[in-house]
């Protein structure tokens, strides 16, 4: 199990760095949270690590799950799943942690399954539909569909997904007001 | 302008040459010896120097030497101060012991190389020469 | 022309840059010294004339003509002061002349050290400098004082011609290789070094007895021509220069200034260096590196005229102080800390643990070790450590220059200014001090006279600004004798500003809590925005670097009386000496200076209050309690305190127990902050990782009491 993981994860990278060499536009990293696939840029995407033990970080948001040590240097990694506020799942050995750059903010996405590295044309993108009543939650993440072979893949804005939520600044300076 | 220029090297010489040739009459001399010998000459012959240029790594005697030769050649002549040469070194030695040292030695200008074009027309100017 | 000055290479920039920098301190330190005297005492007169006499000459040498006039003008006034010692000179608008003097030559000494040209327009300042002089010297003339010589200045007569920098030359390393027939090759080598001498700044070559030596033209031929260049042209036209008539190949390579001087002693095989390995029988002055120099010292003792120099980077260089790159001195902190933690990796390596080891030697070894990790950070941490001494003279301009706008009349009174501080935390501090010391000024002290008096304080407002170092932290405390915080006035403010909940009354807070509104983004009790301060934003922009180094505020203050503002920061960012525990799961750091013991106690010494607070009785006294694991939501079980240990912890006299599961052991923490994404969490102050790799949360006891407290 762990070394397909492990065959997995090195082919995906393998992947990417082919890609880096002819510009980066359209290339997406795809990976599974629950039955859906996602996919992010890969310009934000530093590398991919297997599951690693989490330091948890007292009084924050629940998808926040800690810290990990990535070679000395100690980041933050959240879970996708959590993000999206759905049921929590117990972490086995296919997880994986996609470490993304946002604005040098580096931090950590704890996924469940890395899928591959898809090459997604800018016409395939379609905006995602507006009157969506399900699952809002995940739906701010996501500024496109894209349709490859027999699956859709949920684009997602990784500046909005680590976006601390507006709600809890605003619960913040509640708290400030109220001591 | 009556020039008298010292440089052992030769891209150097060729580029004050051109340099100070457009300010007047440029005498060319490859040592240190050379120049002291010329500055003397050119006393005996009654047509000092204005200004002369002064290398400080040099065969036979250095840019300092030649530089307190001719302060103490004109001081034995008993020649007033505004009549003296103005001493212009040039040097790419510019650590500042070296600098404080032509100074002392009476020196009008320390020009660092590579010479800074118009920085140095400036000094000419300053010390009236141009 | 956008002239760049190298201070690195440039020994006599940097020698006058630093030589007048000092002077501006110590003009600046004389001026706010004696500001409010009546008038300057005549070794003040002579030692500031004696300053702009020397920043005079010493510009003029290096050719900025308008700072040397502008220490020429100034230097003249305080000629006719020396000279005619008139009264009733405006003491103040002196003050301030001199000061616009030094600020105006240090803003074109800041242009020069960042390499521009010094080009700021010195004639408005010149002419309220003329102006000023003029009425000195009517006074003067009034006085019936006889005018004294006009001060005679001579124009510098020596100068000093910067070298251009050498960033634009570039380097290049060139090997022309001949076709195999080619006749004369040593011929034609030497026209291409001919006409590269045309655009040379430098030019090494070998074989270099090309035309003494025509045998040199089979080397030519067999091994190629080899050169190097220093020039200002690109590469394209030394190509040109060099032409291609019967070249087989060109290598040619653009190399750095370091290359280049590697490159002059790798062809300079014999007597190209004549300067670095003077002949033998030369009487070598060479050899007394301390000596100055002299006059004979440079003669190139080449036999024959005109060959070869050498470059004064290989002139060998003598400094007993060196200044270095922060960076480097910041990568060195960096590393030193990843030695401490690959040190720990070592020591508590679980391969040590395998029961039956044999590791007499081992521990022997490895204290040995400890001793000089340990030393090398100390040595690393004292030459971060720098004085407050500038920083707080800063704060005298401010002070000066602050009170003379708002029409104050405020002395500063400096205690401790040689406290030293890492310099990280120096530069942190610096702006939130200033905005302190603005706001006692501003908003502490009294805008009439008349309201001081009539509680019985001097005329004269007071700001104190202290420094202390004790217990690890570093105290600045900015103190002023003003009118105090009102506390109705900042509830009602903050209130207005809808900061604080209005179901809420003015007793429901503490003092502290009341002042610590003034912290809150959005809060000026200033009715009016000021130019000094009171823009609304501020002091929770001050609070929020202060905490961003590790730091607090800490504010007192009794109406009419003053108030105090303090910050307390820790003496260095970087390694702490702590205890790891362990709370659950978790691994957390506490600060070995703040743990005062730890203690076993049993169920009856706890008090529980009906509000579910918990109190700890140990010897007769009452501590509050803390359980780590709630207090962090780690678990639901309620954990009886007989299993685990309490730690008595202490930070600013109060004390508080926390309760732990396990100690584990006491080791250097490099402190690392948590990642900024991760919003401030209350009592932690930054984590750290250990031995094994995991990673630990650093305790902050003070944020840990206070988040305690409000409760």
């Amino acid at each position: 199990m762990a070394e397909e993981l492990k065959d997995e994860v090195v082919e995906a990278l393998e992947a990417v760095e082919e890609f880096e060499e002819d510009g980066q536009k359209g290339m997406f990293m795809t990976f599974q949270t629950g039955k859906e696939y996602y996919g992010i840029s890969i310009s934000y995407v530093n590398e991919i690590i297997t599951m690693q033990p989490i330091t948890a970080i007292p009084e924050v948001e629940n998808y926040i799950k800690g810290l990990i040590n990535l070679r000395g240097k100690i980041i933050p990694v959240i879970d996708v799943r959590a993000r999206f506020k759905m049921e929590p799942q117990e972490y086995t050995d296919r997880n994986c942690i996609i470490v993304i750059d946002v604005k040098s903010t580096v931090i950590g996405l704890i996924v469940e399954k890395i899928a591959e590295v898809d090459s997604i044309l800018e016409d395939d993108i379609m905006p995602p539909p507006a009157l969506s009543h399900k699952n809002t939650e995940r739906n701010k993440y996501i500024y496109g569909l894209a349709r490859t072979g027999n699956t859709v893949k949920l684009l997602l804005e990784p500046e909005r997904l680590i976006q601390q939520d507006v709600l809890n600044v605003i619960e913040d300076i509640k708290e400030k007001e109220q001591s | 302008m009556k020039i008298l220029l010292a440089e052992d090297d030769f891209a150097s010489r060729k580029f004050m040459d051109k340099q100070l040739s457009r300010y007047g009459e440029c005498d060319v001399m490859v040592d240190g010896e050379e120049a002291v010998d010329a500055f003397m000459m050119a006393l005996e012959d009654d047509e000092p120097y204005d200004l002369a240029c002064l290398d400080v790594m040099m065969p036979v005697m250095d840019g300092y030497q030649v530089l307190k030769a001719i302060r103490n050649i004109e001081k034995q002549k008993k020649i007033p101060k505004d009549k003296c040469v103005k001493v212009v070194m040039t040097t790419a030695l510019n650590e500042e012991r070296n600098v404080k040292m032509a100074f002392d030695l009476g020196c009008e200008a320390y020009v660092g190389k590579p010479i800074d074009v118009e920085k140095f027309e400036k000094v000419l100017k300053k010390l009236d020469l141009i | 022309m956008a002239e760049e000055y190298n201070t690195d290479t440039d020994s006599m920039l940097s020698v006058y840059l630093y030589e007048n920098g000092q002077l501006l301190e110590k003009l600046e330190g004389i001026i706010l010294e004696k500001q409010d005297e009546e008038c300057f005492d005549d070794s003040d007169i002579n030692e500031i004339f004696r300053i702009m006499h020397t920043i005079k000459g010493s510009s003029g040498i290096m050719m900025f003509e308008n700072i040397t006039k502008v220490a020429h003008k100034l230097e003249d006034v305080f000629y006719y002061l020396r000279e005619s010692h008139p009264d009733d000179v405006p003491h103040m608008e002196l003050v301030e002349k001199v000061l616009d003097v030094s600020d105006f030559i240090t803003g074109e000494i800041e242009k020069i050290k960042e390499g521009d040209e010094p080009d700021g327009d010195e004639s408005k300042l010149l002419e309220e400098l003329d102006e000023f002089l003029s009425r000195i010297k009517g006074e003067i003339k009034k006085q019936g004082i006889r005018l004294p010589k006009t001060n005679k200045s001579e124009e510098p007569a020596q100068f000093y011609v910067a070298p251009v920098a050498e960033a634009d030359s570039h380097f290049y390393k060139i090997v022309i290789h001949y076709k195999n027939d080619t006749q004369m090759s040593n011929i034609r080598a030497y026209s291409a070094t001919y006409a590269l001498k045309e655009i040379a700044e430098d030019l090494l070559y070998s074989p270099d007895d090309i035309l003494s030596n025509e045998a040199s033209s089979d080397t030519i031929l067999a091994e190629g021509f080899h050169m190097i260049l220093q020039t200002k042209t690109g590469k394209d036209d030394v190509l040109n220069l060099i032409g291609s008539c019967e070249t087989e190949e060109i290598d040619f390579e653009e190399i750095t200034a370091e290359d280049f001087g590697r490159e002059v002693v790798n062809l300079g095989r014999d007597d190209l260096d004549p300067v670095a390995e003077p002949e033998h029988d030369s009487p070598a002055p060479k050899e007394e590196k301390k000596a100055a120099p002299a006059p004979g010292d440079y003669v190139v003792k080449t036999k024959a005229a005109g060959k070869g120099k050498t470059l004064a980077k290989n002139q060998p260089k003598q400094q007993t102080i060196i200044s270095v790159n922060v960076e480097k001195m910041d990568a060195l902190m960096d590393l030193i800390g990843e030695l401490v933690i690959a040190e720990a990796v070592v020591l508590q390596n679980p391969d040590l643990k395998v029961p039956g080891l044999e590791l007499g030697n081992f521990q022997k070894a490895s204290a040995q070790l400890s001793k000089i990790t340990t030393e090398l950070q100390e040595v690393i941490m004292s030459m971060r450590m720098m004085p407050l001494t500038n920083t707080f003279q800063k704060m005298k301009r401010i002070v000066f220059d602050a009170s003379r706008k708002l029409g104050k009349d405020i002395e500063l009174e400096v205690i401790g200014e040689n406290t030293e501080v890492d310099k990280n935390i120096i530069e942190h501090i610096s702006d939130p001090l200033m905005h302190l010391v603005r706001n006692s000024v501003d908003h502490g002290i009294e805008e009439d006279v008349e309201d001081r008096k009539a509680y019985g304080k001097p005329e004269k407002g007071k700001i104190t600004l202290e420094a202390k170092n004790e217990g690890g932290k570093v105290y600045i405390c900015v103190k002023d004798d003003g009118k105090g915080l009102n506390k109705e006035k900042l509830f009602d403010k903050a209130m207005a500003n809808g900061l604080i909940d209005s179901s809420k009354e003015i007793t429901d807070f503490q003092d502290k809590e009341i002042y610590r509104f003034i912290t809150l983004p959005g809060f000026s009790t200033k009715e009016q925005v000021t130019e000094l301060s009171g823009r609304g934003v501020g002091m929770d922009v001050v609070v929020k670097n202060i905490q961003d180094i590790g730091g607090r505020l800490d504010i007192e203050s009794v109406e009419h009386e003053g108030s105090e503002m303090t910050l307390i920061i820790p003496l260095t960012l970087a390694i702490i000496n702590g205890i790891v525990v362990q709370v659950e799961n978790s691994l957390f750091v506490i600060e070995t200076a703040s743990i005062k013991e730890f203690v076993r106690v049993s169920e009856d010494s706890l008090i529980q209050e009906p509000g579910g607070e918990e109190y700890l009785v140990l010897r007769g006294e009452c501590y509050s309690f803390i359980r780590l694991n709630e207090r962090y939501h780690l678990s639901d079980a309620h954990e009886k305190i007989d299993d685990g240990i309490v730690v008595v912890l202490e930070h600013e006299g109060t004390q508080v127990c926390v309760l732990i599961d396990k100690l584990l052991q006491e080791q250097e923490i490099v402190v690392k902050p948590i990642p900024p994404y991760v919003k401030k969490v209350k009592g932690l102050s930054g984590c750290t990782q250990l031995g094994d790799g995991s990673i630990a949360l650093i305790l902050d006891i003070g944020g840990l009491i206070l988040s305690e407290e409000r409760r």
